[in-house]
């Protein structure tokens, strides 16, 4: 049974890149344009792993981050976040948010597939 | 307030809240320029090739990135996606080249412009085509673009075409929380 994964972006075309890439390596992609979005699909789909961009209108991947940690549904799933933004302060407030990892944009395939390995294999 | 000034090399992105004038040159690159009117925040990227082929590893070139970079940049300045507005420039084809070659200013434009469509960001201007390289202003306040025909670029040319064979990696990097 192959991994699912929930793909939280904003970008109709990033998300297509993230798709192409997990898909390549056989795990199942479910996608999300926004963090609203994330949270119903989790209502109702069983997810093994969420990577979410941070910069997004709305509500922003950090705030989705905190909420699947303090919620009944995704406090123990692991989440990658995956973003343009660098800084070791956001990286902290990531970790502080309860993000298992952090991707800086713009990211490689093999970069990706390796970092999703490590986290789904650190969770078996 | 005074206006600052910056210039963008080949796979350079760069955005602002301030009033500031982006310029950068172009031949047969690409240069998007988003702009917030509510906000003013606006930004400018220069890419030179619409996607990665896995072999070259200098992403920040590539249109996918840039484009990506670039709406990032946009709104940790402030600005937000869902009011944004574009302009797009360059896609000049200034070589005499028969083959393959030829096809990349035009790869360029129809990049930018599917792009845009897909995101729901509105053009609003474009400049592109042609056989002349181009000099844009760009000011981040305003959402003003300046476009100037440069009959003399080879220096462009030649830079576009060494970046185009020299790969430089510019991905980011991995940090896994205990």
């Amino acid at each position: 049974m192959p991994a699912t994964i929930l793909v939280v972006e904003d970008s109709k075309t990033v998300r297509a890149m993230i798709r192409a890439a997990l898909v390549a390596a056989e795990y199942r992609v479910v996608e999300a344009p926004g963090a609203r979005e994330a949270l119903t699909t989790l209502e109702d789909t069983q997810v093994d792993l969420v990577i979410t961009d941070v910069n997004m209108p709305d509500i922003d991947g950090l705030t989705l981050t905190r909420t699947l940690r303090a919620g009944s549904r995704g406090r123990e799933t692991p989440i990658l976040v995956l973003t343009t933004e660098d800084g070791e302060a956001m990286k902290q407030r990531g970790r502080e948010a309860g993000a298992s990892g952090w991707l800086v944009k713009p990211f490689h395939p093999d970069q990706l597939r390796d970092a999703v390995r490590r986290v789904l294999g650190r969770r078996a | 307030m005074s206006t600052g000034e910056v210039t963008i090399p080949i796979g350079g992105v760069y955005a602002s809240g301030e009033p500031m004038v982006i310029k950068t040159l172009l031949g047969s690159c690409i240069a998007v320029c988003l702009h917030d009117a509510v906000r003013g925040v606006g930004g400018m990227n220069h890419f030179m090739l619409p996607w990665g082929d896995g072999e070259r590893e200098d992403a920040g070139r590539f249109g996918v990135h840039a484009m990506d970079l670039l709406i990032g940049a946009i709104m940790k300045a402030g600005g937000d996606r869902r009011r944004l507005v574009a302009k797009v420039f360059g896609g000049a084809n200034l070589l005499d080249v028969q083959g393959p070659v030829v096809d990349i200013p035009r790869q360029n434009v129809e990049f930018g412009l599917t792009f845009l469509e897909e995101e729901g960001i509105p053009i609003v201007s474009t400049d592109v085509g042609g056989r002349r390289a181009r000099q844009v202003h760009f000011y981040t306040q305003s959402g003003r673009a300046f476009v100037k025909r440069v009959r003399r670029a080879g220096a462009q040319v030649r830079a576009e075409e060494q970046a185009r064979t020299t790969p430089s990696a510019t991905y980011g990097g991995i940090t896994l929380f205990e």
